[in-house]
């Protein structure tokens, strides 16, 4: 029988399924021992099976990137059951919108500085509703309020297209 | 499936399932039967038991948002099978970055106008002034020390460069290269999280409409340090203008906002010469006025 001093100490996957961690162990890589709350999330939220599916489908070279966005959606999703990672996208989307009506307000003002025009006091409010382009996708739940950075008729609700109002 | 003597289809849950599509379905509202990749997707990554565990607790408002975001998030992976959504958000951190760079960098070039167009106002109006007071013969200092005070003004514009941030994360050019980064931890600045595939950067496009910037680390890092130190080293010769600004040829209009200034300058010296010598003039005559009273009395 081999020695078990020799081989590797268990990954945490391994650890966790009470299992016995094989050299060619998927899990082994990227959930270290040291490490065992970032596998027990990842197994939580999407299972072992699924994700030992989903590594087995990318490059090995990829494999390190894939498991590190899974364990932060995991963790994301452990934090807020509702929303997970997909409130942080909301969030991060309206703020390139917001940014983007500042620029182009700015943008103008610069403009029309540079045609020697006189300058106004303020500058953000003065282009009024600039519509980005390049946002359209996103829209608001009638029922919650919450942006959505996609607009999915899945349901059949008759969610408005296009920016939604922040 | 279909039900037994229904005329409504089984939803895509249990007809990828291929089990009886009972009427307290769980998943029924949210899977019609026509989108079975919806399903397929989020059954993929999340596994129905795994599903169900995240509505268990919530209410009927809250499902129905959770599995919005379940298939969001599903639908994401399904085409970033790398990267996810992990990988949408540093692109849009990315594009927020670039943004406020962008609006740093634009906010310095109007303040730089604003301080110009001001400096322009004063002076204009140093040199309206300087006739009415001669009219008047206000404010005639003692032509020994101060006659030439009231005229003295520094010009200090030529002096002041134009200062502006670049926004060279906007101007260096990207190119489509397949890479894979180094995985970053969420609280990390954005400004090290690079990696971006080169399927999910053309396949973002479908996503938003905006351009995607795949990038490589090096240009990014490259471009980022020279970021830092332009802002570090404010670049004082304006006809360096980064090529964000090249639709706006301010160049031109600097350069004869300079000559009208510079004409301005001249004429306001001659000017004072000339006042100098009307102040000298009337000095005389005043002091011949005292004279004469002088002598009367």
């Amino acid at each position: 029988m081999a020695s078990s001093s020799h081989s590797n100490p268990p990954c945490a996957g391994c650890k966790f399924l009470r299992r016995k961690c094989l050299p060619n162990c998927i899990f082994a890589p990227y959930f270290p021992p040291e490490e065992p709350q970032k596998f027990a999330n990842v197994h939580k939220i999407f299972g072992a099976s699924n994700v030992s599916k989903l590594l087995n489908e990318v490059m090995p070279h990829q494999r390190e990137d894939a498991v590190n966005s899974l364990a932060y959606e995991a963790e994301a999703r452990m934090k807020d059951p509702v929303y997970g990672c997909v409130g942080a996208i909301s969030v991060l989307q309206r703020q390139v919108v917001r940014l983007q009506r500042e620029l182009d307000a700015t943008n103008a003002d610069l403009i029309r500085f540079a045609c020697n025009e006189m300058p106004p006091a303020t500058t953000s409010d003065q282009f009024g509703s600039t519509r980005s382009s390049g946002h359209g996708q996103g829209a608001v739940d009638q029922n919650s309020g919450f942006y959505f950075p996609y607009n999915n008729d899945h349901f059949g609700d008759g969610h408005e297209g296009g920016e939604g109002s922040m | 499936m279909t039900l037994k003597g229904g005329t409504s289809q089984a939803c895509a849950a249990c007809k990828y399932q291929r089990r009886k599509c009972h009427a307290e379905c769980p998943l029924a509202p949210y899977f019609p039967p026509d989108q079975p990749k919806m399903f397929a997707n989020a059954h993929k990554l999340f596994g129905v038991r795994n599903i169900l565990n995240i509505l268990k607790n919530l209410d009927s408002d809250q499902k129905t948002e959770a599995m919005r975001s379940i298939i969001y998030q599903a639908d994401i992976r399904d085409r970033y099978p790398v990267h996810g959504c992990w990988g949408i958000i540093c692109q849009l951190r990315y594009r927020i970055w670039q943004a406020e760079e962008e609006l740093h960098a634009v906010h310095a070039q109007l303040e730089m106008y604003r301080h110009h167009y001001q400096q322009q106002q004063q002076v204009t109006s140093m040199t309206d002034d300087v006739p009415s007071q001669l009219e008047l013969g206000i404010g005639m200092a003692p032509p020994n020390n101060n006659s030439l005070s009231l005229f003295n003004h520094t010009p200090q514009q030529h002096q002041h460069q134009p200062s502006y941030n670049n926004a060279p994360a906007a101007a260096l050019p990207y190119t489509n290269n397949s890479n894979s980064g180094t995985y970053m931890d969420s609280k990390d600045n954005v400004a090290h999280s690079m990696w971006i595939q080169h399927q999910y950067a053309t396949a973002t496009n479908n996503i938003n409409s905006n351009s995607s910037i795949p990038i490589q680390p090096h240009q990014f890092v490259a471009s980022q340090s020279l970021a830092l130190q332009q802002q570090q080293e404010v670049v004082h010769d304006y006809d360096e203008i980064h090529p964000f600004f090249d639709t706006i040829d301010d160049r031109q209009s600097y350069i004869d906002s300079k000559e009208a200034y510079d004409s301005s300058s001249e004429e306001s010296l001659k000017d004072t010469t000339q006042s100098t010598e009307h102040v000298a003039e009337n000095e005389l005559k005043s002091a011949a006025a005292c004279f004469s009273l002088t002598s009367v009395n």
